[in-house]
């Protein structure tokens, strides 16, 4: 956390005066952000060097995977297929079933994953549904 | 039944086997979630491109098939897609938020097609523009699915040098072996509650069907009538009713006399018959297709009755194994303010060759937003296709390449013409019935 680094703080918030273009695959990311991340007002994507420590791993490079997982980005492969049909207003489970359905032979480990947090404990509701849900 | 007035023995009404096959249009589990039309498309796309791919090989076997993505410039190839006609005389609804007021036209014609209308194929990939005389965009509309031959130009449009339909969709064979006259008769428009409406005249339809009228050779005939379908606006209630206002108490009567004064009506049909009602525009029922069954409770009267079956618009049915489709009008009503052709029963071949029943939908004829199908869409080409509320009696029998045979039938509306149509199950021969009051 940036506890003691206030010229850092500060420093941040003038180069990222507007929106940045973040680095990884999708600005709905930035939107997920959980409050445990809050790293005093550095905006995904900046590759200033006074970035707080927690969210630079070895090598430098910026760890944002740890908002998604590999799930995560299998799921939103599957959005982004053309092969199966628009993805927006439809949940990922009912698209699936629709593909399938169809004989277009939808990769079997996506369903695995959505069945799989249908009965998960951490039911994260939010995987149901498309990369763009609430955002078009 | 028909009883001769000397008592002699009894006429009994034939029968025929019927089988509703409504259910594709009937909305039952379907939940509106937020979702756009996209999906329809994708279908509809998906559907009848496979039906198309089985058919380029026979039309056009050594050319590839790209898409539209895959174009190359000069490279001569077939691309499958979904058609959009660019109309500049659509009404948009971005017109009201325009700042040139005078550019819209103050009468809004009937028909809305303009000689720079051109057409568009798009897939799932892009969409690109088609040039050359093959293709006339007068006699296409939006959301029809066809395979286009040709090559891209430099311009970036693609030249067509010839077109697929998917043509007319195989036929069950229908059944030879009847020997006996079996009529189904059908009636459009009766309209009841508007000035229009002669109660007369439709007191003698009733009659004639019932066998309360004429001598014992028209009873005869009367008893072959197996079943009565009405198709679409048979009563009439004031649009503005429809904007969601209460309604004073001194109009409930214009509500409600209308519906009553049809169940009156209609009670006398199905004592003596089966009948199937459907709805069409003006009536008491949702306003996209496929309109979904009016309600029991509106006839008190005619739901006491197994003979009474409410059903959808579009309407599929079986009687003794003959294949019936029909609307109440509105695919073909649509048809018509977007295309040309030189009568409403070309128009309706039209639709049978795009196997889809309303191709304009959701594009410019209203439509439930289906996620995982499109129910319009024709996979058998039925026997007899009718459509209800036209301007007037047509009829033809269309033969298909691959032994199809399709009977055509243009119903007009009833308060107009006071015309009726018979339909002989055994030859699927046609006729008018025609009932004037004039004396």
């Amino acid at each position: 956390m940036s506890s003691g680094d206030i010229k850092g703080f500060y420093r941040q918030k003038k180069k990222n005066g507007g929106v940045t273009k973040p680095s990884s695959s999708s600005s709905s990311s930035s939107k997920k952000s959980k409050s445990k991340h809050y790293t005093g007002g550095a905006s995904v994507g900046a590759p200033s060097a006074a970035q707080t420590p927690a969210l630079v791993t070895r090598g430098g490079a910026i760890d944002l995977k740890e908002e998604y997982g590999d799930e995560e980005e299998a799921l939103r492969q599957f959005d982004m297929d053309m092969k199966y049909g628009p993805c927006i207003g439809v949940g990922r489970l009912e698209r699936w079933e629709r593909a399938a359905a169809m004989g277009l032979h939808p990769p079997l480990h996506v369903r695995e994953v959505l069945v799989g947090l249908a009965s998960g404990s951490t039911a994260c509701s939010s995987k149901f549904k498309c990369l763009w849900e609430g955002l078009v | 039944m028909a009883d001769s007035e000397m008592g002699e023995a009894t006429l009994e009404r034939k029968l025929a086997v019927y089988r509703n096959l409504d259910e594709r249009f009937v909305i039952r589990e379907e939940r509106y979630k937020g979702q756009q039309f996209s999906h329809i498309y994708f279908m509809r796309l998906h559907h009848m491109r496979s039906q198309l791919q089985s058919l380029i090989p026979k039309w056009k076997p050594h050319l590839p098939v790209n898409t539209v993505l895959g174009l190359e410039e000069g490279k001569e190839c077939i691309i499958v897609g979904t058609l959009y006609k660019h109309m500049k005389l659509k009404p948009s609804i971005l017109d009201e938020y325009s700042k040139e007021r005078s550019a819209i036209p103050l009468v809004k014609p009937h028909n809305f097609m303009s000689t720079d209308d051109h057409l568009i194929l798009e897939d799932e990939s892009g969409r690109v523009k088609l040039a050359g005389p093959m293709l006339a965009p007068s006699a296409f509309v939006t959301g029809i699915v066809i395979a286009v031959h040709g090559k891209e130009t430099s311009e970036g449009d693609f030249f067509v040098e010839d077109f697929l339909e998917a043509g007319l969709a195989p036929q069950v064979d229908r059944p030879l072996d009847s020997r006996e006259d079996k009529f189904v008769a059908f009636v459009s428009g009766l309209s009841v509650g508007t000035n229009a409406f002669n109660p007369l005249q439709f007191q003698l339809l009733v009659d004639h069907i019932t066998g309360h009228l004429g001598d014992e050779n028209e009873q005869r005939i009367s008893s072959k009538i197996v079943r009565l379908v009405i198709v679409g606006n048979s009563m009439h209630i004031s649009h503005g009713f429809f904007s969601g206002q209460t309604v004073a108490p001194k109009d409930h009567a214009k509500l409600t006399e209308p519906i009553r004064e049809l169940d009156i009506f209609l009670t006398q049909l199905v004592a003596a018959l089966p009948v199937d009602i459907m709805p069409g525009c003006n009536d008491p029922a949702n306003y996209s297709l496929p309109q979904q069954p009016l309600h029991r409770c509106l006839f008190a009267g005619a739901s006491a009755y197994n003979t009474f079956v409410s059903c959808t618009n579009p309407h599929h049915f079986e009687l003794d194994n003959v294949q019936f489709v029909g609307t109440s009008g509105q695919n073909i009503d649509d048809l018509y303010k977007y295309s040309d052709a030189k009568d409403k029963i070309e128009f309706m071949e039209r639709t049978l060759r795009w196997r889809h029943l309303a191709p304009t939908a959701p594009n410019t004829l209203g439509c439930y937003p289906y996620v995982d199908k499109d129910p319009f869409l024709i996979e058998s080409c039925p026997h007899v296709y009718f459509v209800g509320n036209q301007e007037k009696y047509e009829t033809r029998l269309l033969q298909g390449p691959d032994k199809q045979l399709v009977r055509l039938i243009s119903i007009p509306r009833f308060c107009e013409t006071g015309v009726a149509v018979m339909l002989n199950l055994r030859n699927l021969e046609c006729h008018a019935l025609s009932f004037s009051t004039n004396l």
